[in-house]
């Protein structure tokens, strides 16, 4: 009785893990058995060869390594963009003194909750106005102005003591200079976290970008993956390879730094919560 | 003339803080809030940039609201609503507690912790690939061994009844894990003396949870349940590649509906206004959740 009661906990946990990663489990099985094992029924998950059949044609016949490359960039400017103009932008709203600030800000507040699909008809109108279809900033640009951002470094910034700025603005800092030698020093951690975030989200975007960018060539991983599953609805080996590969950076990066980016993740949902 | 201008700034700190918020304004203005309102100037229109476009008034609404496929999404919408965010806040609520109620006695919890929450890093096309293959109608894994353990269990992707909740599934399994992460957090944060001395009272667990976990735990239920409703409510990637809004129109919901109108036929001002519509929709909801737990102040 008392072996169970003690060991109990661990069984229920670690099968509730197991069940909730096979369907990874199971695309990457699907990524790398051949074609007649994949159409077999009962399913099987031991197959009879190992084949690279699927990744060898998804990487000829499809341009999959531009894809990548078109998700790095959009992802990489997307974090920096963001990570700029919303520093810029927290350390206004929670450090300097303006009419019509928190008036502003509510509004902010307010757009944090709207997803794209309300605005996507016009702002795909004024993009078409720029030139900016099929381009990155095209695709890019409006996940910079995402004011969650704003909002989740203005949290932070408010609670640093008002003595450290107070002794550098003695010393002859300016507003920049406060920002870059006080504030921007001691968010190391929040930059880290919400940076994670950006990231994660620029690269896993999938409604505007699917509806901006409209060239084989130009579009991002998850937009890729839709070709992909568009043109062979049942050519699963190909597909699930398509999503194995796609997946594996993720994993990857999971994989050496879950603990940094479920921490990450953690900190970006309580100063949201506030 | 650096001094000067710092001196200047500083006397004009108003200026000042305007000029750090422009660029993040800048963007905002231009690529999110200028076309809220220009989505709802074109609501009103009979948009047409080649053949010139009318003013037409509330037309579209009232089109949009004769029309029984806009209806049909609409419920959709709903009803997805309803089984989605019970599943992932549930879900999320539960691994929270049960990584929170044993991960700190036992050692090891970070596969457990990884692994529930590692599908929300994922793209939702890559959800929604592996969810169709496993649940594909002959082939699919899960498909199949739900077939030979109930020889009556229904075949998910092709019923009209069963398309909508098998996303619901799919969409749990993809964001439960953040929900998690965030319940977890609010979970460490409660005082452990709160527990130790309602065990000296002889409180139950249950009572424990009823009058320790939920009371304290609502910041973080709150926004956890938020992001749930936005995500409900605005849910696209994976109708769209799992059923492609089918069977029929079976699992076709308002942003899926908003898509195919605007971009396949093209009648943007319609579309426009189903923008409008599920603007009013999402934060309608919201607040309602937000009252609904009682937490108007914890929004500040």
């Amino acid at each position: 009785m008392r072996w169970i009661k003690r060991y109990l906990p661990y069984v229920i946990m670690y099968g509730v893990a197991f069940l909730w990663i096979i369907p990874i489990l199971w695309m990457a099985n699907t990524a790398f058995k051949p074609t007649p094992d994949i159409f077999s029924i009962p399913p099987k998950w031991i197959p009879s060869h190992l084949t690279l059949e699927h990744v060898r044609r998804l990487f000829s016949e499809w341009p999959f390594l531009r894809w990548l490359l078109n998700s790095l960039i959009v992802a990489t400017s997307v974090t920096f963009g963001s990570l700029i103009v919303s520093t810029l932008a927290a350390f206004s709203f929670s450090r300097l003194h303006w009419r019509g600030r928190d008036a502003l800000f509510m509004v902010l507040l307010v757009f944090m909750l709207l997803p794209w699909q309300v605005n996507v008809i016009p702002l795909f109108f004024t993009m078409t106005k720029f030139g900016f279809l099929n381009t990155y900033q095209g695709v890019a640009l409006p996940m910079m102005a995402m004011p969650i951002g704003v909002f989740l470094l203005r949290q932070f910034f408010i609670n640093i003591p008002r003595d450290l700025e107070d002794a550098a603005r003695i010393d002859g800092c300016s507003s920049l200079g406060v920002l870059f030698r006080v504030i921007i020093p001691v968010s190391k951690p929040v930059f880290a976290a919400f940076g994670v975030y950006m990231f994660n989200f620029a690269w896993n975007e999938f409604f505007w970008s699917m509806i901006c960018l409209r060239k084989a060539q130009m579009v991002t991983l998850p937009v890729g993956l839709k070709l992909l599953q568009g043109a062979f609805e049942i050519d699963y080996g190909l597909i699930l390879a398509g999503a194995f590969a796609a997946s594996l950076p993720s994993m990857l990066v999971f994989l050496f730094l879950k603990r940094q980016i479920i921490r990450g993740f953690t900190l970006a949902g309580s100063g949201t919560k506030g | 003339m650096r001094k000067k201008f710092s001196r200047f700034l500083y006397r004009h700190r108003g200026v000042e803080g305007i000029l750090f918020i422009l660029p993040f304004l800048g963007l905002w203005a231009v690529f999110l809030a200028w076309p809220v309102v220009y989505g709802v100037y074109i609501s009103l229109f009979d948009w047409n940039p080649i053949r010139g476009s009318e003013f037409v008034g509330l037309a579209n609404y009232i089109e949009l609201f004769h029309e029984a496929r806009f209806w049909n999404a609409f419920a959709n919408t709903f009803k997805f609503a309803g089984m989605v965010i019970p599943l992932v806040m549930g879900l999320g609520l539960l691994f929270a507690l049960m990584v929170w109620g044993w991960g700190r006695v036992r050692r090891g919890t970070t596969f457990v912790q990884a692994s529930l929450f590692f599908p929300y890093l994922l793209t939702v096309s890559i959800v929604a690939i592996v969810w169709r293959w496993l649940l594909d109608r002959d082939f699919g894994l899960i498909q199949h061994t739900l077939n030979s353990l109930f020889p009556s269990a229904p075949v998910f992707l092709t019923e009209p009844a069963w398309a909508l909740p098998a996303v619901a599934v799919a969409t749990a399994w993809w964001l439960a894990g953040y929900r998690m992460v965030v319940l977890q957090a609010g979970l460490e944060e409660i005082p452990r003396e709160l527990f130790e001395s309602a065990e000296i009272d002889g409180a139950l667990p249950r009572h424990k949870f009823i009058h320790i976990v939920l009371p304290l735990l609502k910041p973080s239920l709150l926004f956890a349940l938020v992001l749930t409703i936005i995500s409900a409510f605005r849910t696209f990637g994976q109708v769209l590649m799992m059923t492609e809004g089918g069977p029929g129109r079976a699992s076709e919901v308002l942003a899926l509906y908003l898509y195919w109108v605007g971009f396949d036929y093209f009648q943007v001002g319609k579309a426009a206004a189903a923008g409008v519509v599920l603007l009013f929709l999402i934060l309608i909801m919201t607040l309602l959740g937000v009252r609904l737990l009682g937490l108007k102040s914890e929004l500040q």
